[in-house]
C-alpha cells in the first residue's frame, strides 16, 4: 500500500463515528487536565485509561492520544493566562504569554497558542505518516539483541528527564526497575519479592504506579493551593485578533521551530519540554527584537507552542515503529496499549495496520478540534478553571481509585496504590523526578527478558551485543543520547540563568 | 554532617539497596539457563548502592526553590494526613458497604473537607456523580464494581 491508500484507510478506521467521538472525549478532557496547574499529561491519560477498557484498540489509542496533545494544548492556556503552567512543557509559553495577558492581550496571546500548536501539531502528523512506515521497515530485522539496545537507548532517555540531578533520576530509574523485578520470573519460574504472597505473583501493575506516582501525588499540590483560586472573576481576555503583520513575523518561527521540535520529539528523551525551552532560546537569538523576549513578545509564545506539539507528535515515531516509549508519556501510552492487547512494535504496521493509521489519521481531526475549541471557545473554555478546587480533588481521587480496581478487582491494588500516592508524593517533595521510574519499570521487564534471551542466542557471550552492527550502532547511539540531553540542558540551565540575572 | 537532605535519603537508599540486594541473594538458584533469575536484581542492587554513595558524596546545596518545596503548613500537613487516612478507610470499607455508599460518604466528606462548604450542593454533586459512574462502568463498561449491601 502507498502512503496515500494507507492515510486514507486510516481516515475510514478513524471517521467512524465511535472514534471521532472518542477524539473529541480525549482532546476536551486532555485540554481540561492540562488547563489545571499540577495535573500533567501522564495524570490526564492514566485518568483516562480506565475509560478505555474493553475498546478496540485503535479507539484506545486514539483516545489516549488525543488526551497527550490535548493536555500541551490546554498546558498553554494556564501559562498564558495564570502565569501556572499546567504541563511541563508550557513553561516556556508562560515567559512572553503572561507578560502578554498583564498588557490585556490574554486573548492574542492564546489565540497565538492555539495556532502554533495546530501548526506544530500538524506538522508532526505529517512527519509522523511519512517517517514511521520507514523505520518500521528497518526495525523487522531486529532481534533479542538489538531490542535490548533499544531499549537500553530508550533508558539512556532518564538524563535527560531530570530537573537538575541526573543522579536523583537515575536513582528513581533503578528503583523502577526494582519494582517491575517483583513477580514470577518468565524464563525461570522463580518467585521474586514476593515474601510469599501470592497476590505480588503478578506483579504490581503498571496502572497503580502511573496513578499513584503521577496523579495522587499531584493532588497534593492541589490539595496544598486549595485555597487560592483558579481564575479572577471578571477578568477579560481581551480580543483574539491577530493582524497581518503579527502573521508574517510568526511565520518563519512556527515553521522552523515546528521541523526541529519533530525531530526533536523523535530523540528518546529529549521530548516536548526540551523542545519548547529550545525553540525559545533559538528564536530568541535568531530575533532582531531579542530584548522584548520576556516582556510579552508574541514569537515568544509562537515559538514554543509550535515546537512542544511538534515534538508530542515526534514521540508518537518510536512508540509506534520500536514499542520503545521515549518518555514518561509515551510509557504510559505503551502500557495502555498492552492493557487492550496490542503490543507496539514494528509488526504493529502488518498486524494491526487500523491501529497505526488511525491513530495517525486521528491526529489531523484532533489538531482540527482542538483549533475549533481554542480559538472561537477559548473565553468560555477558561471558565472551566472556576470548578471549585475542592470538588475537583474528591473527584480526580475516586476517579483513581476506580481505574485501579478494575483492573484486577483487588482490594489490594487499592492499597498498594496508596502506597505508591505516598512515594509519589515524597519524591515530589524531595526532588527526585517519577518520570524515570514510571518510564523504567515499563522497559525494565522487557529489557531483562531481551537481555537473557540474546545471551541464551550466544551462549553467554556478551560480546554478541558489538558483534551485530546494528546493536552497536544504537548502544553507541544510547551513549550519546545519555550525554547531548545533558548538554542541551546546560544550555538551556545557562540561558535561564542569564534571563533571571 | 548530616543536616543536608540529600545525605539523610541517601542513607534511606543505601539501606533499601542492601534489603533488596540481601533478598536477591537469597533467590533460589536455577540450573539450565544462561542468566538465572538472580542476575538483574543483583546488578540492580549494586547500581542503586554505589548512586546512593554518589549521592551522599555530591551532597549538593538544596536551592531556595527546592527547600520551599519541602516545607510544608502545618494545617496542610494535617490535611494530607487526614485525606491519606480518609483513603485508606475508603478502600477498607469499599467492599463490605458497597462503591455507591462508600463514595458517596467519601466525596461529600472530603469536598467539605477542602472547603466546599455548601453542604446540599455538595451531597448532590456526591450522589449524582457517584451513581453515574456505577453505572457507567457497570452496564456500559462492563467493569462490575463491589455492590456491598445494596441490592442493586
Amino acid at each position: 500500500m502507498s502512503t496515500i491508500d494507507s492515510i486514507l484507510y486510516g481516515f475510514q478506521v478513524a471517521l467512524t463515528w465511535q472514534n471521532i467521538m472518542f477524539v473529541f472525549i480525549g482532546v476536551l478532557a486532555g485540554t481540561v487536565i492540562g488547563m489545571l496547574p499540577g495535573l500533567g499529561p501522564i495524570s490526564a491519560i492514566a485518568v483516562m485509561i480506565p475509560l478505555s477498557y474493553g475498546m478496540p484498540a485503535s479507539s484506545a489509542l486514539i483516545l489516549m492520544a488525543g488526551v497527550y496533545y490535548g493536555a500541551i494544548f490546554g498546558g498553554s492556556t494556564s501559562s498564558v493566562l495564570l502565569n501556572a503552567p499546567g504541563v511541563a512543557s508550557t513553561v516556556a509559553t508562560s515567559f512572553d504569554g503572561y507578560p502578554l495577558a498583564k498588557q490585556g492581550k490574554a486573548g492574542k496571546a492564546l489565540a497565538i497558542a492555539a495556532i502554533a500548536s495546530f501548526v506544530g501539531g500538524t506538522f508532526a502528523t505529517v512527519g509522523l505518516m511519512l517517517v514511521a512506515p520507514q523505520l518500521a521497515k528497518v526495525a523487522l530485522s531486529f532481534g533479542p539483541t538489538e531490542y535490548f539496545a533499544l531499549m537500553l537507548l530508550g533508558l539512556t532517555a532518564i538524563a535527560s528527564l531530570s530537573d537538575g540531578s541526573t543522579v536523583k533520576a537515575f536513582i528513581s530509574a533503578t528503583v523502577g526497575i526494582m519494582v517491575a523485578t517483583i513477580g514470577i520470573d518468565g524464563q525461570t519460574g522463580t518467585q521474586r519479592f514476593t515474601f510469599g504472597s501470592t497476590k505480588l505473583l503478578d506483579g504490581i501493575d503498571f496502572l497503580v504506579i502511573a496513578l499513584g506516582l503521577f496523579a495522587l501525588a499531584e493532588v497534593t499540590t492541589l490539595i496544598i493551593s486549595r485555597k487560592e483560586s483558579l481564575f479572577k472573576k471578571g477578568s477579560d481576555i481581551g480580543s483574539l485578533k491577530i493582524t497581518k503583520d503579527e502573521v508574517k513575523e510568526m511565520a518563519a518561527p512556527v515553521g522552523r521551530q515546528s521541523i526541529l521540535g519533530f525531530f526533536i520529539g523523535v530523540l528518546p528523551g529529549a521530548g516536548a519540554t526540551i523542545a519548547s525551552f529550545l525553540a525559545y532560546i533559538t528564536e530568541k537569538r535568531l530575533s532582531k527584537k531579542s530584548d522584548t523576549f520576556g516582556k510579552g513578545n508574541i514569537v515568544g509564545v509562537a515559538a514554543p507552542e509550535s515546537a512542544n506539539n511538534a515534538a508530542a507528535g515526534g514521540s508518537f515515531v518510536p512508540l509506534l515503529t520500536l514499542g520503545i516509549p521515549g518518555s514518561g508519556t509515551t510509557a504510559i501510552m505503551l502500557g495502555a496499549l498492552l492493557v487492550v492487547g496490542v503490543q507496539p512494535g514494528p509488526m504493529l504496521l502488518t498486524d494491526h495496520p487500523d491501529v497505526f493509521w488511525g491513530v495517525i489519521a486521528s491526529m489531523y481531526i484532533g489538531n482540527i478540534m482542538l483549533l475549533i475549541l481554542n480559538l472561537p471557545l477559548i473565553p468560555y473554555f477558561a471558565r472551566i478553571l472556576y470548578i471549585p478546587k475542592g470538588m475537583l480533588i474528591s473527584l480526580i481521587l475516586i476517579f483513581c481509585f476506580i481505574g485501579v480496581y478494575g483492573v484486577n478487582f483487588s482490594q489490594f491494588d487499592l492499597y498498594v496504590l496508596i502506597v505508591f500516592g505516598v512515594i509519589g508524593y515524597l519524591m515530589r517533595i524531595l526532588s527526585f523526578p517519577a518520570a524515570p521510574f514510571i518510564l523504567a519499570f515499563i522497559l525494565g521487564g522487557m529489557m531483562e527478558q531481551s537481555y537473557r534471551q540474546a545471551l541464551t542466542i550466544s551462549n553467554g557471550s556478551l560480546s554478541i551485543f558489538i558483534e551485530r552492527p546494528v546493536s552497536l550502532a544504537l548502544l553507541l547511539v544510547a551513549l550519546a543520547s545519555l550525554f547531548v540531553p545533558l548538554i542541551l540542558s546546560k544550555i538551556t540551565n545557562r540561558n535561564n540563568g542569564a534571563k533571571a540575572a | 554532617m548530616l543536616r543536608s537532605m540529600d545525605r539523610k535519603v541517601s542513607l534511606v537508599i543505601m539501606a533499601l539497596a542492601i534489603f533488596y540486594l540481601t533478598l536477591s541473594y537469597r533467590l533460589p538458584k536455577f540450573a539450565f539457563t544462561q542468566v538465572d533469575a538472580d542476575v538483574l536484581p543483583l546488578g540492580l542492587g549494586y547500581l542503586l548502592l554505589g548512586l546512593a554513595v554518589i549521592l551522599f558524596i555530591q551532597n549538593k546545596p538544596e536551592t531556595e526553590e527546592q527547600k520551599e518545596k519541602r516545607t510544608l503548613k502545618k494545617e496542610d500537613l494535617i490535611l494530607l494526613l487526614v485525606t491519606l487516612g480518609a483513603l485508606i478507610l475508603y478502600v477498607f470499607c469499599l467492599e463490605f458497604l458497597g462503591f455507591v455508599i462508600s463514595t458517596i460518604i467519601f466525596l461529600s466528606l472530603t469536598m467539605r473537607m477542602y472547603g466546599y462548604m455548601n453542604w446540599t450542593r455538595n451531597v448532590i454533586v456526591s450522589l449524582v456523580f457517584t451513581l453515574f459512574l456505577y453505572f457507567a462502568f457497570n452496564y456500559l463498561l462492563k467493569i462490575y464494581l463491589p455492590q456491598g449491601i445494596l441490592p442493586f
